[in-house]
This record gives structure tokens, sequence and C-alpha cells, in this order.
């Protein structure tokens, strides 16, 4: 069996939005150049006229995986409170939109959805017949700056972290054990195992700092201070920096949000992966062999193949957004990006 | 993200009215990866050549329909703007633009979110003014694009 290798066709966004191109393209790329099956996809991107889509859509989707005989892995969802714009929507409410995604999902042929880290655990409670009745299963995302489980970590009080419940992972764990259900997990985003910012990140945000030389500060002391001091000393030594608490905070990333042994804890738990990466590059001395230096892959992927995983890690490919600021010159190519990182993850899969 | 993107080059024209130009209009595309309920759309922060328009005085084309106020696209609970579409930004402004270059700056306010956030309550009370950030999605900055205005519009 093994580890399964696939491919979110979020990340081919960029060639998506310039029309470069369609879903049926990104679906023939993942199998005539990568040689694989896993597809995963973003609802509101792919699903034409979402939540309401054509049955000429729904078949010609359905046609065409089974055509290329791939598999259709996660459908990512998302939960946008504002909606009904006269009021934030209860929980209620929230569970009747993961439940119509849970059926649009079995409709397009998808063994698992993903609710984002942010859902509360009784809406996710309250969909589970849903789940087993489609025979969909809830995978929650553990993103960063989440860890998989707490240990001896912190909450920060300021940032994205702070909105986050570090307990989150163990919740859906105690769900699934309490109610037995076979159709709730998690889906772990490779993104907790980011250690430094990524190279396109911090050359994008130089390009638009003030004081380019505050993020060098950034980076050179990031070790030594949490977010809000940094901001506070920020504030001190670059007055009118200008910089927000996400780019602060982008840049004071020092390690990884997650420890890679503690996935050995989840892996009954998990329906799929998330392959977060930023920026391929080949490994000096190693021709045709890639890797993203922000990112661990081997230590994680080698305690995901010493303990029997053998659901799918999709790749998601972020790192396109940071390029975008300037000519189409700079753009980056996402095809090629994907390429590489397969070429990575067949690698690590197989290396005994 | 799509910084430089969010506003297709060739497209600023003038609006016109019974042969008089009443405003100016350009595409414009999501700032994100995803579509979004049309109700989530908050407007825009707009200057063009350092005068600022604000939402009041836009209108917004999407999915084959006439232009609509932000008041009225906050009704539209169920219809969706699909990522790859372009919506038309219409922008009031008697007389409408000079021919030749312009200089517009832009930021989005789509009030997208991944859950529950603090500011929940007050934005259904008080919805962010397009311009501080808050809303802004995906592209924060505020983009400034040189555009030329094309010949024709109706």
């Amino acid at each position: 069996m093994g580890i399964k290798r696939g491919v979110s066709l979020y990340s081919y966004q960029q060639a998506q939005f310039f029309g470069q191109m369609t879903w049926k393209d990104m679906i023939k790329e993942v199998h005539d150049h990568l040689h694989t099956d896993g597809i995963e996809i973003i609802d509101e991107a792919v699903i034409r006229d979402y939540p309401f889509p054509s049955e000429e859509f729904i078949y010609d989707w359905n046609n065409y995986m089974a055509r290329y005989d791939m598999q259709a892995v996660t459908m990512d969802i998302y939960l946008d409170v504002h909606q009904f714009r006269d009021h934030v929507m209860n929980h209620r409410e929230a569970a009747e939109r993961l439940k119509n995604d849970i059926k649009l999902a079995a409709r397009l042929g998808f063994q698992n959805v993903r609710p984002l880290c942010l859902v509360p655990i009784d809406v996710i409670e309250r969909a589970l017949d849903t789940a087993e009745k489609y025979d969909v299963r809830i995978g929650k995302e553990i993103h960063a700056p989440l860890p998989i489980v707490p240990g001896k970590r912190v909450q920060p009080t300021v940032g994205m972290a702070a909105h986050m419940d570090f307990a989150m992972a163990e919740q859906i764990m105690e769900l699934k054990d309490r109610t037995g259900s076979s159709h709730v997990g998690l889906v772990p985003d490779f993104g907790i195992f980011q250690h430094s910012p990524s190279q396109v990140s911090i050359d994008y945000c130089k390009r638009h700092a003030e004081i380019p030389e505050s993020i060098d500060f950034i980076l050179e002391n990031s070790r030594d201070y949490e977010l809000g001091e940094m901001c506070r000393l920020l504030d001190e030594k670059y007055p009118g920096h200008g910089l927000d608490v996400n780019t602060v905070e982008r840049m004071n990333l020092h390690e990884m949000s997650a420890d890679p042994e503690d996935i050995t804890t989840i892996i009954p738990y998990i329906v799929s992966i998330h392959g977060k990466f930023y920026n391929m590059t080949e490994i000096p001395g190693r021709p045709g062999c890639y890797e993203d230096k922000a990112i661990d892959y081997e230590t994680p992927i080698r305690y995901l193949r010493e303990n029997g995983f053998d659901g799918y890690i999709d790749s998601e490919f972020e790192g396109q957004r940071d390029q975008q600021d300037r000519g189409l010159e700079y753009l980056v190519d996402e095809v090629e990006q994907v390429r590489r990182h397969h070429e990575m993850l067949s690698r690590l899969c197989k290396e005994a | 993200m799509f910084d430089q993107y969010l506003i297709r080059s060739d497209s600023l024209q003038n609006d016109y009215e019974n042969g008089k130009a009443v405003g100016f209009q350009f595409a414009v595309r999501i700032a994100d990866y995803r579509g979004c309920f049309l109700s989530l759309h908050n407007g825009y922060y707009i200057t063009c050549d350092g005068t600022e328009y604000p939402r009041e005085q836009q209108t917004f084309e999407i999915n084959g329909k006439a232009p609509r106020s932000f008041e009225e696209l906050k009704a539209c609970v169920w219809e969706h703007w699909n990522y790859d579409d372009e919506g038309i930004l219409h922008v009031k402004k008697e007389g409408g633009l000079a021919p030749g270059k312009h200089t517009i700056g832009l930021q989005q306010s789509i009030l997208a979110q991944y859950g529950y956030m603090p500011w929940d309550e007050e934005w259904v009370k008080n919805p962010p003014v397009p311009g501080s950030g808050a809303g802004s999605g995906k592209t924060a900055n505020i983009c400034t694009f040189e555009l030329t205005l094309q010949e024709g519009g109706c």
C-alpha cells in the first residue's frame, strides 16, 4: 500500500486565474505527468455556481474523473459566518452549510470534506449523521500555527494563533472515540512543520516594507522575542515601519508549530494530508532532487511511513501569491513547482 | 495576492448616459483563491488620480445582471461570484475621465472568513469601510495601477 500522492488543484490557482488551465487540464497534468490519481479541490474555486452546480457540471466532473481513473480524495469547504449580513450565522446554520457541502462532495465522488480549523466542534458533531449517511468523512484541518497536541506550548495572545484552539485535534479525537464514528478525523497540513519563513515570502515583505531593514531585524532576532514583544520592539527601533501584525507574525516564525513525532499519535484519525509548500529548489549536489527549505518533510514522512499511514498527501502549493506583485515575467510556474514536489514526495515516501 | 492583476489593464472606460459621460468603469477579479457569496462583497477603496470615490458612488456588475449597489448586494445571500469571472466596477464621476493615463488605487473588501472571529457582531452593525485593511481578505495592500482610458464605453 504505502503513502499515496495527490494534488490539490489549489496549487494551480494562478493558472486558473489567468485562464491558462481549466480543472480538466489540471487533472490531466496529475494523471499524465505526476502518474498518480489523487485529486483535491477548493469547492468555491472549481464548482461552477457553488453551491448550486448544474447537473451538467456534476456529470461532466464525474465523467472526466472516471475517464482518467482518478480518485476524488478531499473537498475543501469553508465557513463564511457573514453570508447573511443581517446576523452572524449561528452554529445550527453553520452545520447546515457543512451538511450541504457533504452532500455536494458525495455527488462529486469525494471521500472526505475538509472544514477549517476554526469551525466549532459542535458544528462538526451536528453534521456527523449526514457524513455517515452519505459516506463522506469530515477531516478537520490542523493548520499552522496549531500544534498537533499542545504539550507544553503556551497559546499566544496576539496574531492568528490567539484565535485558534490549541486543543483542537484532541477535541476531534475525543469526538471520534466518544461517538465511535468512522466519519470524523483530521487533515494535518505540512505548514505545521514549517520552521522558517520561505525566501519568497521574505522577498515579498521586503519589497513592500517602508523600512526593509525592519524585516532583517525580525529574521535575525525572531528566536529571542515572542510576537507581542517583537511588535513593541519594532515600534521602538523603526518608528513608521508600517508592518501589520500578520507580516510580523510571518517573518517572526522560527519554530514548527507542531512536533513531527506527534503525528504518530493521530495516524488512525487522519483522513488525508495537505502537502503545503512555497518554493521547491534543487538540493545542492543532488541534481533532479528538490526540497522546500522552509518545511521539514523528511521527518514527518518517516514517521508516517514507519507507522503504516496509507492515505493521501495532496500537494498544496502556496508560493505563487508572494510573486504576483510584479510583471508577468516574475510569476512562478506552478506546474513545475508541483512536479518538483512530487519528485520529493515519491522519493521520501519510498525511502527505507 | 494577484496584486498587479486585480484590474484588467485594458479595461478602463468611461460610462455614458444619454451621450454624457457620468463615470468610469474597469474590470476586477476576486483577490482570493476562491469565489464568494455575493453578499460578502463589501465594496472597494478606490482612488483615481488622488481623489477618493467612496462605496456609495460604486456599483458592481456581475452574473449578467445590471450594475447593483453594495447595499443591494448585501441581500444576494445565495448568489455566487465565481472565481473565474470578471466583475465590472462602475464609479460615478460627472464628466467621466479625461483621455490618457490615470492612476487607480484599489483595495477590495470581501467579508470572507474561515470561521468565527471577535469582531463578527460589530461587522453586522458596522461593516468595515474599505481602505482600512479590515475585511480586505488576501490582499491587504492598496494596489496601484497605471491605466490608459480606452475609447468607447457605453
